[in-house]
This record gives C-alpha cells, structure tokens and sequence, in this order.
C-alpha cells in the first residue's frame, strides 16, 4: 500500500468517524435532562463533593457552572437555563426575585471569609493585619497582587473594601492583576506569577491551593459579610428542587463547614477552628 | 436560410462593427491585430458575450437578436469552438474530455464515439492520457475532436495554432484541411498570421478596432486592398500618395502621378482626373531589373533608384530600394537570394524595378476618404 | 477529560462545515466571476470577522439576538426558551465568524479556473448546473477541502465568542476550549493538560491530512 493510498484511507476514516460523533452523541451530548446549577466560583471544591454525595444518594446528577456570581445574576436575566443559583452575595438573588425571575427569595447557605494568601517562595508573609502588605508596597517586594473583579465577584468587591479601609488601594490598584472570579484569581495567586491575593477561605482550604501557599483570615467586620443565598429559579424541574433541598441538610453541612463555611447559627462551633 | 448570418453593433466597452455571411463548408478568417474585437465576435456568436445590438442566426435558428430580446443561452447553441490555449479539462483524459460534449448519447454510445473522433484526428491510442500528459499539438487535436463532438452548427477556431511551434504546425495546416472535407459546417477562424489566413480560408474578413473593413477572398483582398488601413493591417508596405492625371482607355491604362514620376495603372475609370488617390503595389508585382545586362525593350514603370537596405531570410533577400525622384518612401521588394547575388545587391548600389501596371491599385487618398471625385466603396462587398 | 465537550465540540465543528460549504461555494463563485458594483466592499464584509476582536463579535451578536431583540422574542416564541446559552446560538455565531474562512479559499479556487475552461463547458453543451458539477467542483475541490478544514480547526478553537453568547452550559454551549479554561481555574492541571493535548493532536493531524491531501489531487491535475 503506497502513501498515497494510506492518506485515502486515512482521510475516508477521519470522515467516517466525525459524522458518526456528530450524529451519535447526542446521547451523552446535548440531552438537557441533568439540570444545570449556577455556582458561585467560591464553591469550587465544596459543591462537586455535595454534588456527588447527592448521586450516590438518590442516583442522579446535575451539571454544576462555576463563575463570578454578578455574571451569572446577568446572564439568568437573559434567559439563561440554569434551575439554581447559588450566589456570594444574597443582593444578586434578592435582585432577581424582586425582578420576578425566582421562585422565592431563596436561603442563606452559608457566610463567606476572605483570606490573604501567599504563593510558596513569595517574599511576602500572608498575616491577617495585611501590615506586611503594606510594608511589601513600600519596599517593592509586591510586584503583582491578585484580586476578584470588583465589578462583578463578591468577593473582589470585599477584597476591594478590605483594601480601602487599610488604606492600601491608591498604592496597590497598579499592581492588581484581576481574575474573572474568585477561581481564577485564587488561580492567579496561586502561582508563581504573583506576590499574593485575597481569595476565599473556601479556596484556600482545599488540599490543592493549600499545598501551593499559606494564608490567614482577614478579620470579618473590615467587610461588609458576605452572605452567601441561592434559590430557585422559576421554571426549575424537580431534580433541581430536591437537589435544592438536600443541600441545605446535615449532610451537605458538614461539607459546608469543611470549606469554612458557616450558617450564622453555626459561626460559634466554627470560630475556635479557624485560623487566626 | 442556411450558414452563418451574424450583424453586431456596439460602441462600448469593447467598439464592434461587423456584418457578414459565412455558408456552410466555407472557411471564413478573421484578421487583423491584436485587440481587434476578433475573439469578441466569436465569443458572441458561441454565446459568452452579448453585444448591445446584434443579431446571429444560423441555419434557421435565430440564436441572438437585441430586437426581439432573444439570447439562446451558450449550452443550447449547438456551436463547437476550439480555444486559443484549448481549455481542456485538466481533471478529465482525453477520451473524457471528448464524451464531456456526448452527454445526449448513452454510455457506449459515448465511448464508441469518442473513439471515432480521437482516432479522426489521429490521437487513437492516446484516449487515456491527461492534458498535461499530451504535447500541445496532440492537446489541440483533442480540442477539435471536442468541438466536433456535438456536431455543431457552426466551428469556432481562436487562433488555434498560435501557441504551438512551426513545425507542428504545418503538420496541422494539413490535417485541417484534410478535416475540411467532412465539414459541412461554417467555419470561423481568428487568427493575426495572414500567411496561415491565406492558406486555410475561402474568404478573410479584415478587422480594426471591432470594425470589418473588407471581405473578400485572400488573394482578391492581399491585391485590391480597399483603403490604405487595409493595406497596412495586411501588412502591405508600398503604400504611397499620388494624383491622378488623366484616363487612356484605348491602351487600358490610368496615368497616376507619383511624387512627378508618371506611372501606367491598371484602367479605373471612375477616379476623376485630378483626384489625390493613394496606391499599392504588392511586393510580388516589382520586379527587379538585371544589372548585368542593358535593358532590353519595353519595361512597365521603370522606376531607378539605390539600395537603402537588405534583409536576407532563408533563401530570400528582402531589398529596399529608395528612388531617386522624391517619392518620399522607399519601395520594398523581395527576390530569391540567389539572384540577389548574381546582381550584386548590396546597399548603396544603384538598381532599377519595373512596377507592373496590373498590380498597382488605386485606393482613397488617406487623409481624407471623402474627397471629391471618390465614390464610396462600401466594405464587405 | 471531558467527553461532553469533546464531542459538543465536534458536533459544533462539522455541522458549522456542512452550512458552510454550501454558502462558501455560492458566494465563493459569485465574489470569483462576477464584477459588479460594490464588490470590494463585499468582498471587506467578508473578511471582517478576520481583523474583528472575537469580543466585538460577541457584543454584537447579544445585541442582535439577546433577549431584549426581536429575534430572541421570535425565538422564544417559537422554540419556549432564549437563543443565547443554547447551541443553535454557537452555530450561528460560529458560521458568521467563519466565514472569511470558509468564502476566501473557496474563491481563490474558483478564481483559478481559466475562464475559457468554463467557457469550453458551456460550448459542450453543460448547463450551468452540470458544468459546476462536472468541472468546477473538481477543479476547486482543493480549496473546497482547505476550507472546510480550516473552519472545521477554527471552531475547535473559538473561545471568547462562545463564552459571551453561549455561557459555559455543560452539555450545551461548554466546548473543549472553555472546558479547558474551565478546569485551570479548577485547579485541575491533569485534566486541562490531557485535553490540551488532544486538541493539539486533532488540530495538528487534520492539518497534515489536508496538505497531503490537497498534493495528491494537485498531482492528479498535473
């Protein structure tokens, strides 16, 4: 068989194997029946494991998108298929309720904390006074610093408060670098390519951006609190409203608190665990 | 009516002016520079190219008339055309190429067809080769073969022998017209090469600019051209002015004034005495006198002068010879070499040509063709 | 590696070629024979999406079939849910951004062809129909192929305008592009790095099928 001959027969399979994947994916594809969630970017390591706890437990599953609550609060407006919004902020999901777009206002889920974090090998120390930070501007060991979009994240909005009322924001808005959410600002802090950043606590505690770095909590009452609410959206199906349900019972809890979430009532339990 | 009637008119983008009549089994030549219009016209009447006013019929069928809004689109015309770099089908052999104009006829049909008219212009055997696996000459041949697969009502050929080199061409001046005896079709041929025109054609047409200046047969028009720009386009170079002086009819001559040389023309009675006129002269009616011996007896318009030039190609001498009245412009003559050396022609020596009277033709003094004393001489006559 | 977005994304790729084509080759021939007025500013139009920031696109779009247009109430009338976030959305930004990709090689090949060829076909008695099955698609089939594989490797590779007008749905408008962004900010280098991978392969092997291709049929037309 010549070369000409082998790139025919190539050229005839790879035909032959796109047209099957176009017309007989559909299965896996494009079938809409798991229901979509909208989650904040803070609950990226906490929600999968609620989300397969749930699974396990009644046998079917949801699609879960993560990304800054504020887009997503956008997007829903627009008409956007997700059946559950899970924000950090609960002024998006009042918004929308008050804009008729919710079943109802939804529950509060958790508080949300922020922390300063510190990539391994930074010259910068992560300690909850951010007076290191300051002193990091001053003697140009910051170079760059990683927040959330203040525009439309939570949790960049908060990181931007913390830093005005440290009075650090003239001096560091230079140096910001700006992740879309609080992921990829975590992301970005994370690596080597920056000094620090503030992220979530909820981030900070999962095994893989831990081993990258350490951090501290910066204290709560420098932000205004980050509430975190979700709720249904209307015209959601019932598998997301049993999911709705299952994850605000114990078991989803725990993995709650394992992320440093914590509900009002719980915030005593939690406090002589946290860090300082 | 049968053959081809075609009349078109038009001023822009491309300035058409022609009318003319071609029968069938006759050759009709197009001639003249490049740019002329000549493949405009045979692409109007293939059926690519709609001029603004016009009409073409052939045979009974009216294929194009801007009077009655009539365009008969190119695939319906049955017209087969062999095109000037042949436009083969690259992806197709030749017996494909050939079948490509069979579609009407079943499979075998085609393929039994094909055969007959690749082996008729003796391509047998070559049926399965690709156009760039033929020599131009064998590729021009599976063009014809194509043209003449539908049978068409009229043949086409643009300049279909100018991309293909001397040799080959001979060879194929005598295939076509081998091939002109089962052509029972008019025929259209474009070409700039006047020599291939002469050889190939019943009729020539001399084109300018889109305008048909004059139709005739080869010879007819190379001799009585009907105007200076004729004479020009068909490459005839003793082209001068003159007057003339009076008519002889008894002795069958005009006397023509050249420049103060009195010349014996050919009888025209219908030039007025006095008219400013200009003349030709083919190269093949000068004659040169031999410069060994005395002249002997009555020559027709002796004419002395030296030799201004000489151009030798192949076996013949091309010789310009500059009066010594003042004629203004020289006169050019060619003699076999040979003769050129018996007689010692070389520049600068003096020589002596007869012009006969028979070949020297009067024609519309150039400035101004509506002098007086000229009636007008229409074109395509 | 996720599957899902493998397979959306190549079900984006081939449906986005198979409408394509079709109009890669009627306005391909038409920008290729036709002289007529305004025809460079055809032929701009055309090749706008090349030099348009993807996010222009995107903007433009929304504005044109978001929810507050009159083709998204159409939409939602007709089909009870928006247009944007769904795949159809994808699919029509996808093809208007493909499209100097799928028209300009297409021309280029119908250009190539000797307008005498063309001219030959209708002399042996081709309607115009069977000349451009017969001899123009053959002849153009090169650039025919080239594009349908360079829109087919640029809609693999289409990010900001499938993240502005389709979001991220998985198993909707969650392409491998934006699934691998996806698992980077998930930390999941393992999966991010297994599906760059691929796609890399993929792009590169359709690649070098083409070439080989597009000599082999150049040799056969000698």
């Amino acid at each position: 068989m010549d070369a000409q001959h082998a790139i025919g027969i190539a050229g005839r399979a790879f035909c032959a194997a796109l047209i099957t994947v176009t017309f007989g994916w559909s299965a896996g594809g494009r079938a809409a029946e798991a229901p979509v969630i909208a989650a904040a970017s803070d609950l990226q390591f906490a929600l999968p494991e609620i989300v397969e706890m749930f699974a396990a437990d009644t046998g079917s599953t949801v699609k879960v998108s993560f990304g800054s609550s504020g887009n997503f609060a956008r997007q829903i407006r627009q008409g956007a298929p997700y059946e559950l919004f899970l924000s950090a902020d609960e002024g998006f999901v009042l918004d929308l309720f008050r804009e008729g777009f919710m079943r109802d206002d939804g529950v509060l889920y958790a508080l949300g904390r922020i922390v300063i974090f510190a990539p391994l090998g930074s010259p910068l120390h992560a300690d909850s006074s951010l007076d290191d930070l300051r002193t990091g501007l001053t003697d140009g060991r910051l170079a760059k610093f990683a927040i959330a979009n203040p525009a439309h994240a939570p949790y960049g909005q908060r990181a931007e408060e913390v830093l005005r009322r440290r009075g650090l924001w003239d001096a560091i808005m230079p140096k910001l670098v700006i992740g879309e959410n609080v992921s990829q600002a975590a992301q970005f802090a994370a690596s080597s390519n920056t000094q620090g950043g503030i992220i979530a606590y909820s981030l900070a505690l999962s095994p893989r951006v831990s081993a990258r770095g350490t951090f501290a909590l910066i204290p709560e009452d420098w932000h205004a609190p980050l509430r975190q609410r979700m709720a249904l959206i209307k015209g959601a199906g019932s598998l997301a409203t049993r999911f709705y349900s299952f994850v605000r019972r114990d078991a989803a809890r725990v993995v709650f608190r394992k992320y440093g979430f914590v509900l009002p009532h719980e915030v005593d339990l939690t406090e002589a665990g946290a860090a300082r | 009516m049968e053959g081809l009637h075609l009349s078109l008119h038009q001023r822009e983008p491309i300035p058409l002016d022609a009318s003319f009549d071609c029968m069938p089994g006759e050759v009709l030549a197009l001639v003249g520079p490049s740019g002329g219009g000549k493949t405009t016209i045979l692409r109007a009447i293939a059926g690519s190219y709609r001029p603004q006013h016009g009409r073409i019929s052939v045979n009974d069928e009216t294929w194009y008339d801007t009077d009655a809004a009539v365009c008969v689109p190119c695939h319906r015309r049955t017209v087969g055309m062999v095109f000037q770099n042949y436009a083969l089908f690259p992806h197709m052999n030749a017996a494909a190429n050939v079948m490509s104009a069979l579609r009407h006829l079943t499979r075998r049909e085609r393929t039994a067809r094909a055969t007959e008219l690749l082996s008729l212009v003796n391509l047998a055997g070559l049926e399965d080769r690709k156009p760039a696996a033929l020599s131009g000459g064998q590729q021009q041949r599976v063009a014809v073969a194509r043209a003449l697969a539908r049978q068409p009502r009229v043949l086409l050929l643009d300049e279909p022998f100018s991309a293909v080199d001397k040799a080959t061409r001979q060879r194929l001046y005598r295939e076509i017209a081998e091939l002109r005896r089962v052509l029972d079709m008019p025929v259209i041929l474009v070409t700039h090469d006047l020599d291939e025109a002469a050889m190939l054609a019943d009729r020539l047409a001399v084109l300018h600019r889109g305008r048909v200046l004059q139709i005739g047969a080869p010879e007819e028009v190379a001799v009585k051209p009907e105007s200076a720009e004729v004479a020009r386009l068909l490459d005839l170079r003793n082209v001068f002015d003159g007057e003339v002086v009076h008519h002889d009819p008894d002795s069958g001559y005009t006397i023509l004034d050249w420049n103060g040389k009195r010349l014996e023309a050919s009888h025209r009675p219908h030039w007025s005495p006095g008219a400013r006129v200009s003349w030709v002269v083919p190269e093949g009616f000068v004659l040169l006198h031999r410069r060994d011996r005395p002249s002997r007896g009555e020559h027709e318009n002796p004419v002395r002068g030296s030799i201004e030039a000489t151009f030798v190609t192949g076996q013949t001498t091309h010789i310009t010879l500059r009066p010594h009245h003042d004629a203004m412009l020289p006169v050019h003559f060619t003699v076999p070499s040979h003769v050129a050396r018996r007689n010692k022609i070389v520049t600068g020596v003096e020589a002596t040509v007869s012009l006969l009277a028979e070949g020297i033709h009067l024609m519309p003094a150039q400035a101004d063709a509506h002098a007086e004393g000229f009636e007008a001489h229409q074109p395509g006559k | 590696m996720d599957w899902t977005a493998l397979g959306l994304s190549l079900q984006l790729g081939v449906v986005n070629v198979l409408c394509l084509v079709p109009v890669g080759i009627g306005v391909g021939r038409v920008l290729a024979y036709r002289r007529f007025r305004g025809k460079g500013l055809a032929e701009a139009a055309v090749a706008l999406p090349l030099v348009l920031p993807p996010t222009v696109l995107g903007y433009y779009l929304l504005v044109a079939f978001g929810a507050a247009s009159p083709i998204g109430h159409f939409w939602q009338l007709v089909f009870d849910q928006p247009l944007v976030f769904t795949f159809e959305a994808l699919l029509i930004a996808s093809i208007i951004f493909n499209l100097p990709f799928a028209i300009q090689p297409m021309q280029r090949a119908f250009e190539a062809i000797p307008p005498e060829v063309r001219e030959a076909a209708a002399c042996c008695g081709m309607s115009p129909w069977r000349a451009l099955l017969s001899v123009e698609l053959p002849l153009a089939w090169p650039g025919i192929v080239t594009a349908m594989v360079l829109s087919f490797a640029h809609t693999l590779g289409e990010f900001g305008i499938v993240l502005m007008v389709g979001g991220s749905i998985p198993g909707e408008t969650r392409t491998i592009a934006i699934a691998i962004y996806d698992r980077v900010q998930a930390f999941d280098e393992a999966a991010a790095g297994q599906m760059s991978a691929l796609l890399l392969a993929l792009s590169l092997s359709v690649i070098a099928l083409t070439f080989a291709f597009s000599r082999r049929v150049g040799r056969q037309l000698g």
